[in-house]
């Protein structure tokens, strides 16, 4: 069962929208405050009431709580309006293991397809001796990652 | 599974030596002594990443006379799993209904 780089397998998801390629960029980055599930896909769930996502290279994504606090979940590593945007991606902020989300708005007809794809989970191991002991344990918990994203 | 959860059982496993003991748990209950075996670090360090795990809802411990037998905990894996698999679904799909929204408002 041992598992090469590649099979540490990135989460693929693509979404259709009736906006254009400008307004669907506008709507995910500046926008994203406003349709992001807080309550289920933030560190403070139901404390969080924003989120920012700060439009240029080096510019933070994070939520901020009622009380005014905030918490990190990105940054922003490339940044090409309105075709593509990559994010260093933390899947726990205490730890410097970032992953990597990168988000391409396609043109579709009149609208956009959104293709989003989450990867670097290898990077989560301490690197490539770690890895050849540790081969499954990532294959096992993510392995649905890439049967999803068939 | 709330996203902190998620992140506590997902950091649980991000680091190698938990991830090495949850392995040897698949084969099967084990005792801490067991798991000890062989590996690099003391046994109050196993014992340490076990209760870690056992907080992520990775693993379950029960007590065997004076041994701790630990096993993986199937209901918090499975959440896990449910939960990562969903996550950017979720999120897309609240993503679409915002973009669709913003769709119609504008065809008013």
């Amino acid at each position: 069962m041992t598992m090469q780089a590649s099979e540490l397998a990135a989460v693929k998801r693509s979404v259709s929208v009736p906006l254009p390629v400008e307004k669907a960029f506008q709507l995910f980055t500046d926008g994203i405050g406003t349709w992001w599930p807080f309550v289920t896909h933030s560190l403070g769930g139901e404390e969080t009431e924003d989120a920012v996502l700060e439009p240029r290279v080096g510019g933070l994504v994070y939520e901020r709580r009622r009380d005014g606090t905030t918490e990190e979940w990105a940054d922003v590593t490339a940044w090409d309006p309105p075709h593509r945007l990559e994010l260093s991606w933390r899947v726990n902020p205490t730890r410097a293991e970032p992953t990597e989300v990168e988000v391409e708005f396609v043109p579709e007809g009149a609208g956009t397809r959104v293709e989003l794809e989450h990867r670097g989970w290898e990077r989560l191991e301490d690197g490539p001796e770690a890895r050849a002991n540790y081969d499954t344990g990532w294959e096992f918990v993510l392995g649905r990652y890439s049967e999803a994203a068939r | 599974m709330a996203y902190a959860d998620a992140i506590d059982a997902m950091d649980a496993l991000g680091e190698p030596m938990r991830r090495r003991l949850f392995e040897r748990l698949r084969t099967g209950p084990s005792s801490v002594g067991e798991l000890a075996a062989g590996l690099p670090v003391s046994r109050p360090a196993v014992s340490q990443h076990l209760r870690v795990l056992k907080e992520a809802g990775l693993v379950s411990e029960r007590r065997d006379g004076t041994r701790r037998i630990y096993r993986i905990e199937p209901t918090g894996l499975a959440e896990l799993r449910a939960y990562i698999d969903s996550f950017w679904d979720d999120a897309l799909a609240a993503f679409a209904a915002a973009a669709e929204a913003e769709s119609r408002k504008e065809e008013e």
